[in-house]
C-alpha cells in the first residue's frame, strides 16, 4: 500500500501532505458505496467512491463474492444518472468487477441500449463492457451490433469492436471468424488506428490459411498504410510469408525483398527498426541483402533514445551469431557502449563483440569488460561470462588473458548461478585447452578456499581428483584439499577425503604422506567421513597389485549402471537379510520420454558435461563387455551420435548407434514399441550388407521382449577389413506382435511375426575419425613435421557456396575444426580452414584445407595432411578423392 | 501482448497496477521484479527518459515521471519499440492531466483520470489510443475531433 506522504511540495515548504488515499480501508469504503442506492444520485460523490474501489482493487485487495456482488449490483444502479463522467467511471469499474455470468444479467439490457445509443462514445464503451462480461449465448445476441460497429465511422466505435474481436476470438472462434468481410473493409479505414487493429485481428483469424495472409500482405505492401504500428504488423507478416514460400522460389529472387528495404527508408523509426530486423532474419540472407539493413542499425547504435540502442544492438547481437563479419564495421559503435547507462544495452554490446572480435581485440576488450563486470547484476553477468568461455574456445592461444579475468571474477561477490557459469567455463577451458590446465586448476583451487557453495566445493574436489593426479606437481593440490577436511561441512570434507585417495591412488610417491592425512580424518566427527577414510586406507594400504587394480577401479572407475536406473532399485530396496545386488540393476538405459527426445538438444555445459560424455563411451564400453558375443572385439575406437532410422512419430521408434572396433563393427539398434496396445517379442533387424562387401555379419543378439515405452536393444556385428572400411546396410526389423489388454495389461498367448521397414544405414569414413581438437594448431603442425605430409589438389566442382562447400568437408572427415576456422565469411573468396583428429588406430591427423571459388560457384580446393603415419596420410587423401 | 503495466512511487509501492495473461501467482513475482529493476536503474534518471532490459522473449520498458516510476512489460508484437511507443502516451497522458510531472500526491490527486485514462490507453493487453488530446476527449465520453 502506499504510504502517507511526507515530501515537500514546491509551493508549500512546510506543509506536510497526505495521500488521499491515506488510512483508506476497505470496509469503510464499501459502507460508502450505499451513496449509490440513493435516489437522489450525487455524481461527484459516487465518481469519489468509485476512484475509492478503483484504488483497493488496483493495490491488489480483493472483494469477498458477497462484496463485490454487492458493489456490483449498486453501482448498476447508477445507470441512471445521466452524468456523463459518472457513466465512464461506470464502465470502468464494471470491467474491474469482472461480475459472475448469473449476475451479468442485471447489466445487459442497460448496456445493450448503450450499445444501440446515438451517443457514439456509449456505443465504444457499452461495447467493451459487453465483450469483457459476456459469454457465447449473449454473443450470438450482440453479435449483429457489433458487425456494424467495426465499420462504425467513428474511429473509437470501429476500434472498440476491433480489439474485442481480438480478445473474443480466443474464446469464441466460430463467431469472430463470420466478421472478416466487416474487418476485411475496415482494413481499409483512413482511420490509423482502425487499420492497425483491423489488420492485426484480420490475421489472427487468418493465421492458418496461407494462402489468404499471403494475399493480404501482397494488398497491404502496394496499398498504403497509415500508422507505424500497422506498418510493423505489416512487416512482420511479410517475414512470415516469405519464410513460409522460400522452398518454392528460385534462388536469387526473393518476394517482397524490396517492400522491406523501402520501409529501411520509412520516416518512422519503429517501422525501419523492424524492416532491418526482419531483413537480418531471412533465411539464407545474403551480404548484398543485409549490408543496407546493417547500415542502418550502425546509425541507431549512437542514437539519444535508449529504445533504439537496445533495439539495434540486440538485433547486432543475433546477426553476429550467424555472420560475426557483417557486424564488425559496427564494431567501434559498439564499444562506446559499454559504458552506456543502460546496463541491457552494455551487456548486449559486450556479448556482440565477443562474438564478432578478432584475436588481435581481445586483450583490449578485456580490459573494458573488468570495469564493466563490478556493475551489473548476477544475470547479466552470467551472459558476458558464457560469451567469454565461447571467446576463448575461439581463440586457445589468448587463454591466459580470458583465464585470468575468470579467476578474477571468481574472487568477486556473486550468486550461486554466476559462480557456477564461471567454474563450468574454467571446467571447460582446461579440459578443452591443455595448456591451461595447471594455471585453471589452481584458481579451482583457490577459489575452495573461500566458496561458500557446498555443491560448487564438491564438484571441483571431484574434478581435481580426476585431473590433479596427471599434473607435473600433484603435491601442489594437496594442502588445498586437505585444508577442506579441516574447515567446511561434512559434505565437502567427504569429498575431500576421496579426491585425496584418488591421489593416493595414482601418484605412488605421495601414498605415504596421503595415508597420514588419511589417518586424521578416522577422527572426524561425521560417519560419512570417518567411512571413507576407513575403506580408502584398507583398499589403498593393500599389497598386492590386484588389489590396488581393484582400489584404482572403485575410485575412477564409473558405475557401470545408469544411476537413475540404481536410485530406483535401492528405492525399491526393503531391508532385509540379503544384501543388496548391484548386479540385478537393469542395465539399459530407458530413452527419454518420446516428445522430449524430438526437442533440440542442448549444448552439455560445464562439470556435468565431460561426465556425460565419458560416461556415455563408458555406458557403452561396458554394456558390449557384458556381452559374451562381442566381448572378444577388443578396444572400443568409437561410437556414433544415435541416427534415427525411423521418422518421427512412427509406431516404431529405432535408432541406430554404429560402434567402431579395430577389425569390427557393432551395430546397436536402440527400439522403442510406442503403441501400448502391442507387446513386441523376439525382436531383430535383418541388415542386408549386399552393397557393403567388405562387412560379413559374424553375430546378431535379439531382443527378447519389447513392451511399450520400455526401450531395448539388438545388435548385430560384422567383421571387417582393415582401416577406413565403408558401406551402406538395408534394415528391416523384424518380431512377433502380441495384443496387450489394455486394461488388465496382459499379452494374449499367441502373436503374429511381422516386419518393418527402417531406413538404410552407411558407415563412412568420417566414422573411423575421433574429433580431437588442438589448441594450438601451427604449434602442432610445425612439431608433426613434413615427413609424412600429403599434398594434393581437387575439383570440387559447382556449389552452393563457399560455406556449403567447406561444412561438406568437414563432415566428410568427420575432424574437429579449429581456432574457428569453420566460419567462412559471408563472399570471401577463398578460406583457409584447420582440422585435427585421431584416426582409427590412433594416429594423429592434421588437415589444411584451403578453398578457392569462382565466378561460376566451382570450388577448388588444396589439402594438406600430416599424420604420424603416411599411410594415413593417404587414407585421408583416398576418403576426399572418393568422396 | 502487453503483459503488465505498473505505476510505483519512489519507495517501490504499487500505485496501479493491471496485468492482462499473467496469471494471478506470477503477479507478485513480476512486481517485485519490476520494483527492484526500478531502485537497481531508476535512480539519477531524467524524467520520462526511457530505459530497457529483456528477459528471455519479455521485454520491460520502463521511465520516471516526477515521484512515479512507470513500467510496461510485453512479449510478442509488443517489444521494445511498440512498449515505448505505449509508455510514451502514457506519460504524455499522465503530463497532461496533472499538468507537470507528478509528484505523488498530485498523481493521487488525479488517481480516477488516470486509471480512465489508462482504460483508454491500453485495454486488455492491446494498445487502444495513441493521441492524448483524443484520450483526453474520450475520458469525457466526447468523440474524436477528426470525426
Amino acid at each position: 500500500m502506499a504510504q502517507p506522504l511526507v515530501k515537500k511540495d514546491d509551493d508549500q515548504d512546510d506543509e506536510v501532505e497526505y495521500s488521499p488515499f491515506y488510512g483508506i480501508e476497505k470496509g469503510a469504503v464499501l459502507q460508502e458505496a450505499r451513496v449509490f442506492n440513493d435516489p437522489q444520485l450525487d455524481p461527484r460523490r459516487c465518481s469519489q467512491v468509485i476512484t475509492k474501489l478503483l484504488y483497493l482493487l488496483n493495490q491488489g485487495d480483493t472483494f469477498t463474492q458477497r462484496e463485490a456482488t454487492e458493489v456490483f449490483f449498486a453501482v448498476t444502479k447508477l445507470f441512471q444518472s445521466r452524468d456523463i463522467g459518472l457513466r465512464r467511471m461506470v464502465y470502468l469499474i464494471i470491467k474491474e468487477l469482472s461480475p459472475s455470468s448469473d449476475e451479468v444479467i442485471i447489466v445487459t439490457s442497460s448496456l445493450m441500449k448503450d450499445m444501440n445509443s446515438k451517443t457514439d462514445m456509449y456505443r465504444a464503451n457499452a461495447i467493451r463492457v459487453l465483450c469483457r462480461i459476456t459469454d457465447g449465448t449473449l454473443l450470438t445476441q450482440i453479435e449483429r451490433y457489433l458487425k456494424q460497429a467495426i465499420v462504425d465511422k467513428n474511429p473509437v466505435v470501429a476500434s472498440a469492436a476491433l480489439i474485442s474481436g481480438i480478445h473474443l476470438l480466443q474464446t469464441n472462434p466460430e463467431i469472430v471468424k463470420r466478421w472478416s468481410n466487416e474487418v476485411q473493409e475496415a482494413v481499409q479505414s483512413r482511420a490509423a488506428l482502425v487499420q492497425f487493429h483491423a489488420l492485426a485481428l484480420l490475421h489472427q483469424i487468418r493465421q492458418n490459411d496461407r494462402l489468404a495472409v499471403s494475399k493480404l500482405v501482397t494488398s497491404l505492401t502496394r496499398g498504403t498504410v497509415r500508422s507505424p504500428l500497422a506498418q510493423c504488423l505489416l512487416i512482420r507478416y511479410t517475414s512470415q510469408v516469405i519464410r513460409e514460400s522460400s522452398g518454392n522460389t528460385q534462388p536469387g529472387e526473393r518476394p517482397f525483398f524490396d517492400y522491406l528495404e523501402s520501409c529501411l527508408r520509412h520516416k518512422a523509426e519503429m517501422v525501419i527498426l523492424e524492416a532491418a530486423r526482419a531483413i537480418t532474419e531471412l533465411n539464407g540472407v545474403t551480404n548484398r541483402e543485409l549490408t543496407p539493413a546493417i547500415t542502418v542499425l550502425q546509425l541507431f547504435l549512437s542514437s539519444s533514445k535508449p529504445v533504439l540502442r537496445f533495439a539495434a544492438v540486440r538485433t547486432l547481437n543475433k546477426v553476429a551469431m550467424t555472420h560475426p563479419l557483417a557486424v564488425t564495421n559496427c564494431n567501434i559503435d559498439m564499444e562506446s557502449l559499454i559504458s552506456d547507462q543502460n546496463r541491457s544495452i552494455a551487456t548486449l554490446a559486450i556479448t556482440t563483440l565477443l562474438k564478432t572480435g578478432n584475436e588481435s581485440s581481445v586483450d583490449r576488450l578485456m580490459k573494458q569488460i573488468t570495469n564493466f563486470m563490478s556493475d551489473i547484476a548476477d544475470e547479466f553477468k552470467i551472459v558476458v561470462v558464457e560469451a567469454i568461455r565461447s571467446l576463448c574456445l575461439k581463440f586457445p592461444l589468448k587463454y591466459r588473458s580470458l583465464m585470468n579475468f575468470l579467476s578474477n571474477i571468481l574472487r568477486e561477490e556473486g550468486g550461486f548461478e554466476y559462480k557456477k557459469a564461471i567454474v563450468d567455463s574454467i571446467v571447460i577451458l582446461i579440459r578443452d585447452i591443455p595448456e591451461a590446465k595447471e594455471s585453471g586448476l589452481l584458481h579451482l583451487c583457490e577459489f575452495i578456499e573461500d566458496c561458500e557453495f557446498t555443491y560448487l566445493s564438491t564438484q571441483i574436489l571431484h574434478f581435481l581428483g580426476i585431473e590433479g593426479p596427471k599434473t607435473s606437481d600433484p603435491s601442489k593440490y594437496i594442502r588445498y584439499i586437505y585444508n577442506r577436511v579441516h574447515l567446511e561441512n561434512a559434505t565437502v570434507r567427504a569429498s575431500a577425503v576421496t579426491t585425496l585417495a584418488k591421489f593416493g591412488a595414482m601418484v605412488e610417491s605421495l601414498k605415504p604422506r596421503i595415508f597420514v592425512l588419511l589417518r586424521r580424518c578416522l577422527y572426524d566427527n561425521d560417519d560419512e567421513v570417518r567411512d571413507r577414510a576407513t575403506l580408502y586406507l584398507k583398499t589403498l594400504g593393500a599389497d598386492d597389485t590386484a588389489a590396488i587394480t581393484d582400489a584404482k577401479e572403485f575410485l575412477f572407475g564409473s558405475l557401470d549402471v545408469p544411476l537413475t536406473n540404481l536410485e530406483a532399485s535401492l528405492k525399491n530396496y526393503e531391508p532385509s537379510d540379503e544384501p543388496f545386488d548391484i548386479t540385478s540393476v537393469p542395465r539399459e538405459v530407458k530413452s527419454q520420454p518420446l516428445a522430449e527426445k524430438r526437442a533440440p538438444g542442448r549444448t552439455a555445459t560445464g562439470l556435468a558435461a565431460p561426465a556425460t560424455t565419458t560416461s556415455t563411451i563408458d555406458t557403452y564400453e561396458s554394456l558390449i563387455s557384458s556381452i559374451p558375443e562381442f566381448s572378444s572385439f577388443g578396444k572400443l575406437f568409437k561410437s556414433s551420435a544415435p541416427v534415427e532410422l525411423t521418422e518421427a512419430e512412427t509406431e516404431y521408434a529405432v535408432n541406430v548407434v554404429k560402434h567402431i572396433f579395430d577389425g569390427h563393427v557393432l551395430f546397436q539398434y536402440n527400439c522403442t514399441n510406442t503403441i501400448p496396445e502391442q507387446l513386441l517379442e523376439n525382436v531383430t533387424v535383418v541388415v542386408d550388407a549386399s552393397d557393403a562387401e567388405e562387412f560379413s555379419e559374424i553375430a546378431s543378439k535379439p531382443l527378447q521382449s519389447l513392451p511399450y515405452d520400455s526401450p531395448g536393444q539388438t545388435f548385430v556385428a560384422f567383421e571387417k577389413t582393415e582401416g577406413p572400411t565403408v558401406g551402406k546396410f538395408s534394415n528391416i526389423l523384424k518380431f512377433t506382435v502380441k495384443e496387450v489388454d489394455p486394461s488388465t495389461g496382459e499379452a494374449e498367448d499367441d502373436g503374429v511375426d511381422d516386419e518393418y521397414q527402417l531406413e538404410d544405414l552407411e558407415v563412412v569414413a568420417a566414422d573411423y575419425m575421433q574429433k580431437v581438437g588442438v589448441s594450438n594448431f601451427r604449434n602442432a603442425w610445425e612439431s608433426m613435421g613434413p615427413d609424412c605430409e600429403r599434398v594434393d589438389e581437387y575439383g570440387l566442382g559447382p556449389r552452393e557456396s563457399l560455406a556449403e562447400a567447406v561444412t561438406a568437408v568437414i563432415n566428410l572427415l568427420g575432424m574437429q575444426p579449429c581456432e574457428g576456422t569453420e566460419v567462412v565469411p559471408s563472399n570471401s573468396r577463398s578460406h583457409s580452414c584447420l582440422l585435427s583428429g585421431v584416426f582409427i588406430g590412433g594416429v594423429k591427423v592434421l588437415v589444411r584445407l584451403s578453398f578457392g571459388i569462382d565466378g561460376q560457384k566451382d570450388v577448388a580446393m588444396k589439402l594438406a595432411v600430416r599424420s604420424e603415419d603416411e599411410s594415413i596420410s593417404d587414407a585421408i587423401h583416398e576418403i576426399v578423392a572418393s568422396g | 501482448m502487453i503483459l503488465a503495466v505498473l505505476f510505483a512511487n519512489s519507495e517501490g509501492n504499487i500505485l496501479i497496477e493491471r496485468f492482462n495473461g499473467v496469471p494471478a501467482e506470477e503477479r507478485l513475482h513480476w512486481r517485485s521484479f519490476l520494483v527492484k529493476l526500478g531502485a537497481d536503474n531508476l535512480r539519477g534518471t531524467k524524467n520520462e527518459e526511457l530505459l530497457v532490459a529483456c528477459h528471455k522473449s519479455v521485454y520491460i520498458v520502463y521511465t520516471v515521471l516526477g515521484d512515479v516510476s512507470i513500467f510496461a512489460v510485453g512479449k510478442d508484437e509488443y517489444d521494445e519499440l511498440a512498449l515505448a511507443e505505449v509508455i510514451f502516451v502514457i506519460t504524455s497522458a499522465v503530463k497532461d492531466i496533472c499538468g507537470k510531472s507528478p509528484t505523488e500526491r498530485l498523481f493521487l490527486d488525479k488517481y480516477g483520470r488516470i486509471c480512465l485514462c489508462l482504460d483508454e490507453i491500453v485495454w486488455k493487453g492491446y494498445l487502444e489510443n495513441t493521441d492524448k488530446d483524443r484520450i483526453k476527449r474520450l475520458v469525457r465520453l466526447k468523440p474524436p475531433t477528426e470525426f
